[in-house]
């Protein structure tokens, strides 16, 4: 088709900007700031703009920036860099597409499309929403629990369209102006997009902090990262139920959710289900044998490929496209840390004059705010390398992982807008609500959370002695 | 924005017209045109085809003036098998062998026998859709509302 090479005249505007963004920083001098770091400077500003425009695919941008980070800030780049300068090997870029965080990932991906694939999703759903019998306000509840823990480990376009499915005919069925449509249509995606939070595989900005934090050394294990961001993203769950509830009530008596399935009891789907449990399961125990997380997410791909459970069309099947935006997001952090391009944009500001607390709200709510109207992963891409500069240059007394996970919180809070993510879209899609809905409802989540997490989060992780 | 086309064809003007009432809730997210015979068919096709939408659904009657119904869409699967066109036979008046051609020769996907019902229309052309966005890989987001949602998200979430 014509229209996969051709850009439309929409599109040529952000193309042209960015290439300006990338070569200006390039040719002129900009006091400071060494070349290796105006080149990384140039690639960053175009990341910007590309990521923000979708002007090419956020993949496509990904790959742009490992390709001209080799072309133009490694060791085997085409235009000389000082020799003061220790440029990276121009493997440490391709490298962050085999990323450990991006191996933890690949193994998260696999569980969930085990699951889907054999259901296991849908039966977990049937069983689980049983015991919340009938009222209006307990299945409201029981969806999104069940929405939240399997976007723990599902990706939440995925969770939110199964839980949908079931809705939808529950919505048709209600009275015309009946408000528990709206809370049916917004109480999934917005738990899809808070059980996200809730593991380093729930969504890719975790993987994004994850992989930010451990170049700088730090080591955040699965059960780590759960304790930190579970119990507060259940909080900000139950809020969200309250809130919807108060704001969109029933007058139904009950309500019945018929969930259509069976346990698949085949011979590859019970190899899936020992190997999904066991990979959790020694995911969740880490303290006791010491395995690294991202060590543990390859053995559901080893054993799912060896068993034949998994084919060459599932291996194909694995979406890949967000595993390259991830490691984009790794491979653009790795090029500011190396270039001196952090430093000397810490520089530009008085950080001591700002108190922690108020800049690590700021990073939140910028996160919130970006990934209201552009992609949560492309947020995280860009601000976990700022948030990082800020906390590992020493300049402003704020832990890196409280840095990037902030960001990576806040991205995930953002669900204001139809477009503010994939499950928001598919809410809006169902005609059941209308975008003052879920601009009032998300807007109130979003902030909520953000205050939860920035404010009282962290007195209780030290109090319980949770910070590494 | 491209949109996807259901095509009817049908010669007399009253049957034509109780068709595009009855295709009425599909007017939103679909454009709905019609013809009263194959070669004004063709050139809605053209026409659609030129303004960058693409012929999801056929509807067609059989006794037509000129070429037959069943001969049309026989030609049209045969000259553009990759399109996964939904073929729909609307007629009271093919006769059992030019029947069993469109099916095995034209991949005819429905025959709905003259006089049909508002609901049994509704249902089959919602159903032939919503297959239509699946095999052809389409963002389900736009037609929710008006196709088999849950289907369609169902098919998003594998």
């Amino acid at each position: 088709m014509s229209s996969a090479i051709s850009f439309s005249a929409k599109k040529q505007l952000p193309l042209a900007l960015a290439f300006l963004a990338l070569i200006i920083p390039m040719m002129v001098d900009i006091p400071g700031l060494e070349p290796a770091g105006q080149r990384v400077f140039g690639i960053f500003l175009m990341a910007i703009i590309l990521w923000v425009s979708e002007a090419i695919p956020l993949h496509a941008t990904a790959a742009l920036i490992i390709f001209l980070q080799i072309l133009l800030v490694s060791d085997k780049a085409l235009f000389a860099l000082p020799e003061s300068f220790t440029a990276p090997k121009y493997s440490v870029f391709y490298a962050a597409l085999a990323n450990p965080t991006i191996m933890l990932f690949l193994g998260g991906f696999f569980l969930a499309d085990g699951a889907a694939k054999f259901n296991l999703d849908r039966n977990l759903a049937r069983v689980l929403l049983k015991p919340f019998g009938k009222s209006p306000s307990m299945i409201v509840l029981g969806i999104m629990l069940i929405t939240a823990l399997l976007s723990m480990f599902m990706s939440n376009t995925a969770t939110t369209a199964t839980m949908m499915a079931f809705i939808l005919p529950v919505i048709a069925g209600l009275p015309a102006g009946d408000k528990l449509k709206i809370s049916l249509a917004l109480c999934v995606p917005f738990a899809a997009n808070i059980g996200g939070i809730g593991t380093p595989v729930g969504t890719p900005p975790n993987a994004i902090a994850l992989g930010a934090i451990s170049e700088q050394g730090l080591q955040i294990s699965f059960l780590q990262w759960m304790g930190l961001a579970l119990p507060f993203a259940l909080i900000v769950l139950l809020a969200a139920w309250q809130l919807l509830l108060r704001l969109f009530p029933s007058s139904q008596k009950e309500i019945d959710l018929n969930i259509q399935s069976t346990f698949d009891t085949s011979k590859p789907a019970m190899l899936f289900y020992v190997t999904a449990g066991l990979t959790v399961l020694l995911w969740l125990t880490e303290p006791l044998h010491g395995m690294k997380s991202s060590i543990v997410g390859f053995l559901p791909v080893v054993l799912l490929l060896a068993t034949k459970v998994f084919g060459v069309k599932e291996l194909q099947g694995i979406q890949w496209h967000v595993l390259w935006l991830v490691a984009g997001g790794i491979a653009l952090g790795k090029g500011v840390s190396t270039s001196g391009l952090d430093a000397w944009l810490i520089g530009l500001v008085k950080w001591g004059a700002i108190p922690a607390i108020l800049l690590a709200f700021t990073l939140a709510l910028l996160a919130l705010v970006m990934s209201t109207v552009i992609s949560n992963s492309a947020t995280a891409n860009l601000l976990i390398p700022i948030g990082i500069s800020l906390a590992s240059s020493g300049a402003v007394d704020i832990p890196v992982l409280q840095a990037a996970f902030f960001i990576a919180v806040g991205a995930s809070l953002a669900m204001a807008l139809p477009i503010s993510t994939p499950p928001n879209a598919i809410a809006y899609s169902t005609g059941a609500i209308e975008t003052k809905h879920m601009v009032l409802a998300g807007s109130i989540v979003g902030a909520v959370g953000v205050l939860l997490f920035v404010f009282v989060a962290p007195q209780v992780w030290s109090l319980l002695h949770l910070i590494p | 924005m491209n949109k996807l086309v259901l095509l009817s064809i049908e010669d007399e003007r009253e049957v034509r017209d109780a068709l595009l009432r009855d295709l009425k809730p599909f007017a939103d997210a679909f454009r709905i045109e019609s013809a009263e015979d194959i070669p004004e068919a063709e050139e809605v096709i053209a026409e659609c085809e030129a303004e960058g939408d693409t012929l999801a659904l056929l509807l067609c009657d059989h006794v037509l003036p000129g070429e037959d119904g069943i001969d049309f869409l026989i030609r049209y699967h045969q000259d553009h098998p990759e399109k996964g066109t939904r073929k729909i036979l609307v007629t009271g008046q093919a006769g059992h062998d030019a029947t069993i051609q469109a099916v095995n020769q034209g991949r005819l996907h429905y025959y709905i026998s003259k006089p049909w019902t508002e609901t049994e229309l509704q249902d089959v052309v919602r159903e032939e859709l919503t297959e239509y966005v699946i095999e052809q890989d389409l963002d389900p987001l736009p037609y929710i509302q008006s196709l088999n949602g849950p289907k369609l998200l169902e098919h998003l979430s594998r």
